[in-house]
């Protein structure tokens, strides 16, 4: 039996479609991950139930896996807009990091004796989220003003400043900031300074409801407004925008900003939601992940935030997996790979069909 | 010429993509050594699927090609090539930064006979020039050469091939008059010597200048073969388009003619490389198109563009109504009343991923927005209007601007500016590429906005389109205005000189 790609007259378009090869592509990927379990005599098929029981069927697994979702979908959404403008910008971990410093900094600045420290805890968070936000922005568009003021690379720029805000917080972890004990981390904040739980019982926190609402306002600016046209004008074909009066390098400077400011408020809300303080290794690549749910979610909001989900819940799942089955960790990054590369593969069978022909017996 | 031998005959062939598109039906073709058959249709007519079968670029569904009494059927050019059929495109196939001699051994893998090192290579080049007229030096590098005479050097890439049978795909769009006079010579040349050659082309009088037949295909099927002489234009037209045609301009005798826009020693940005040009002075009055003539790359682009707001001027003014424009950027420029139609609609006009809609809205896009949002009905509505008012041919404005034909996107971007009602309206090769039907609509159009009062700046590179359309007419070269003729005084021997780098002053008597 021999197969080959044939073009399809018109491409399939319709969700369901989209939904039933995305299935099938983790299904995929989840059965040749399974190989992977057999030389440790362990069963795919415990493993894997193990694995979607907890990230989506467990109360408190699932909580997590929101959680984990959270700072994916506003990278995401931040991906939508800096890209669809022609931005192709790489720079979001940096971009978090940083949001998740300048959030610290106005928490640590509303501890006892700071300048905050009299102030009401609501205002200190929100002035801390508007900081991180506020820096997450500005670091992109530093990014953002050397591409399109001097020409400079974008992808190699964001990707050096990726290294600067990592290195600048351990920095300020190991000295400035650092907490007496043994972890290079700043104090804890105190309890009245946590985004409050929404759903009691598990630790799902209110920045969940922020990246929702993130994802509304985006889709409203990209889909509906006037400024979203221009920006997606732009992407698709500067000259045709320069010709129809658009601003380019204004609008690509609005999206770099707007990328990098979601990207800046994902990591403040990190800090207040998760982990309380500031620590090294905190983002450990939800800056690129954010990146891969946003393609693997077509570029679109709702798709993007669905990608997030299915993401943290592989990676919450991951986790469980491996406690319970003793599994290495590795064989769950692998999957987890496997399925990425295979639900990006299904994009050609949008457009094109598997053809099987079988040789013609006599 | 009936008797020559016959040198090509394609026989039924015909040609599908995928299951619904029939580009070529039952096409009967054939060819005799010695004589010139222009290959005549509309865009779409079926004409390069013809050619690009004949060159091996596809492979027909069905039919059969016999050339030199043999049957073949080629799987790439280069097999084509070998068996000396040889095709010239629009865009040439040349290494700039290398010699005429350097390009022509490029990609031979066995040498012509004759040619075994570069010395004896150039000898032949030389002998093969000299015998057909060509004028190519072998040590001439492509980039310092003219469009003309790069197109020879392609020429003599087949000859030095030992092609026999040449095809011209619109081999005249890139020549100034006298250029296509030259190629015609060298064409005749050719055909006296016994080879065979097609031109694919949609220009009535080359055909009768140059063709011994023609063929002329419509909507995939081979209409008509007749000789040239045994024909007229006027029936060839008919042929190919399937109906008359009214290709006569209608226009009033302007009132007011006050002045619309007036350039004054504008400094144009000089392109990378180019030298800078002198500074231009114009002045464009209301009720009238001032025809730029001048051949592809002279600067019209760049005149254009400057006044637009799309390239900064580098000094001198321009002024609208009296307003000096010279510092407004686009956006203001097109607010304060200037439109835009540029040469190439579907990388600069038009968004062509996006919706008829979308594409209504580029460029005004803040008269369509309350609160920041965009009031798509508002946009819905214009949509539907520039579509009923200009026939562009489509299910509704959802449609995907990128899906629609040539014609029907041009009068997509031509009715999108003149919806708008603008004072000056700048059009750049207006119906390059558009079938005669598409051409008739598009004319019309633009000598009725004249009628009512706009200015109207034209360039093109088709003489003819400039003598049909214009009132006054300008040439540019290298980025001069050579000169500026009224219409009734315009001859294409005058325009031609000044289209190759003549001063008005020196052509005029």
């Amino acid at each position: 039996m021999r197969f080959s790609l044939e073009k399809r007259d018109t491409p399939l378009v319709s969700g369901w479609s989209i939904v039933a090869m995305s299935v099938l592509a983790v299904l995929i990927g989840m059965a040749l991950g399974g190989i992977l379990f057999l030389p440790f005599e362990a069963s795919p098929w415990e493993g894997y139930q193990s694995l979607i029981g907890n990230a989506f069927f467990s109360k408190r697994g699932f909580g997590y896996t929101l959680v984990t979702a959270t700072p994916l979908m506003m990278v995401g959404f931040g991906t939508i807009v800096a890209w669809r403008c022609g931005f192709i910008f790489l720079g979001f971990e940096g971009c978090l990091l940083i949001g998740a410093m300048g959030g610290t900094m106005v928490g640590l600045g509303a501890l006892e004796g700071g300048i905050l420290s009299s102030t009401a805890p609501a205002l200190v968070i929100a002035i801390a989220l508007a900081w991180g936000a506020t820096l997450g922005a500005l670091w992109a568009g530093l990014v953002g003003e050397l591409k399109i003021r001097f020409g400079g690379n974008e992808v190699l720029i964001a990707l050096m400043m990726n290294f600067l805000a990592i290195y600048l917080v351990q920095y300020l972890v190991a000295g400035p900031w650092r907490v007496v004990g043994d972890m290079p981390q700043t104090e804890r904040l105190p309890k009245d300074l946590w985004l409050p739980y929404i759903v009691s019982g598990t630790r799902l926190h209110a920045g969940f409801l922020v990246a929702i609402a993130s994802g509304v306002v985006i889709w409203v600016v990209m889909a509906k407004s006037r400024a979203g046209f221009e920006m997606i004008a732009s992407g698709l074909n500067p000259r045709s925008a320069r010709y129809g009066g658009i601003q380019v390098a204004i609008r690509q400077r609005q999206a770099a900003l707007i990328a990098g400011g979601l990207a800046g408020l994902a990591g403040a809300i990190t800090i207040y939601g998760v982990h309380h303080r500031l620590l090294d290794g905190l983002s450990d690549g939800t800056g690129f992940v954010g990146i891969v749910t946003a393609l693997l979610g077509r570029m679109s909001i709702p798709g993007t935030a669905i990608a997030s989900v299915l993401y943290g819940g592989l990676s919450v799942g991951g986790d469980a997996m491996q406690r319970q089955t003793g599994l290495p960790s590795s064989i769950v990054l692998i999957v987890q790979a496997s399925i990425v590369l295979l639900l990006l593969a299904t994009e050609v069978l949008r457009t094109h069909r598997i053809v099987f022909s079988r040789k013609k017996k006599i | 010429m009936t008797n020559a031998i016959t040198l090509l005959r394609m026989q039924k062939i015909t040609k599908r993509f995928g299951a619904s598109v029939l580009a070529n039906d039952k096409i009967d073709f054939d060819l005799h050594a010695g004589e010139v058959v222009a290959l005549l249709g509309e865009n779409g007519a079926g004409k390069s699927t013809l050619m690009n079968i004949l060159y091996g670029l596809y492979e027909p569904t069905e039919g059969k090609i016999e050339f030199s009494g043999v049957q073949t059927s080629f799987r790439d050019p280069a097999q084509a090539i070998e068996h000396g059929i040889g095709m010239i495109h629009q865009e040439f196939m040349l290494v700039e930064p290398f010699t005429v001699a350097e390009n022509l051994l490029m990609g031979t893998t066995t040498l012509p006979a004759g040619a075994e090192n570069l010395n004896t290579a150039r000898q032949l080049i030389r002998e093969i020039s000299t015998e057909y007229g060509l004028q190519v030096d072998p040590d001439a590098r492509i980039e310092d050469l003219s469009v003309g005479q790069r197109q020879r050097v392609e020429i003599l890439k087949l000859l030095f091939r030992h092609a026999k049978l040449l095809i011209l795909d619109e081999p005249t769009a890139v020549l100034t008059p006298q250029e296509t006079d030259a190629l015609f010579e060298v064409l005749n040349r050719l055909r006296s010597n016994g080879h065979a050659i097609v031109i694919v082309t949609h220009k009535m009088h080359e055909v009768m200048a140059i063709s011994d037949r023609v063929a002329v295909m419509r909507a995939g099927q081979m209409v008509a073969t007749v000789n040239t002489s045994e024909s007229t234009e006027a029936e060839l037209v008919r042929l190919m388009v399937g109906r008359d045609l009214d290709l006569s301009v209608d226009r009033t005798e302007p009132k007011g003619r006050k002045r619309a826009l007036e350039l004054v020693q504008l400094q144009v940005e000089a392109r990378v490389g180019a030298k800078a040009t002198p500074p231009v002075a114009l002045v464009l009055r209301h009720g009238e198109v001032l025809g730029i003539a001048g051949v592809d790359g002279n600067g019209q682009t760049e005149l254009i563009e400057t006044i637009f707001g799309l390239k900064e001027a580098q000094s001198g003014s321009i002024t609208l109504e009296g307003r000096e424009i010279t510092n407004l950027t686009t956006v203001e420029r097109r607010a304060a009343g200037i439109g835009y139609v540029p040469p190439d609609r579907r990388g600069v006009g038009a968004l062509v991923t996006l919706s008829i809609e979308d594409n209504v809205i580029l460029g005004a896009s803040k008269e369509f927005t309350q609160f920041g949002l965009l009031n798509r009905s508002l946009a819905r509505i214009a949509a539907d209007n520039v579509i009923d008012r200009f026939g562009v041919k489509t299910p509704d404005a959802e449609f995907i601007s990128g899906n629609l034909s040539g014609g029907n996107l041009q009068k997509l971007v031509l009715g999108r500016e003149v919806s708008r009602d603008p004072k000056v309206l700048l059009i750049e090769q207006p119906t390059r590429g558009l079938d005669v039907g598409a051409i008739e609509l598009v004319w019309g159009e633009i000598i009725e906005q004249r009628n009512q009062g706009a200015a109207v700046l034209l360039a093109s590179t088709e003489l003819e389109e400039i003598l049909a359309l214009s009132d006054r007419i300008a040439v540019m070269f290298e980025g001069e205005i050579m000169g500026i003729v009224p219409r009734d005084k315009a001859t294409t021997p005058i325009l031609g000189a000044m289209m190759a780098g003549r001063q008005l002053d020196e052509v005029a008597v």
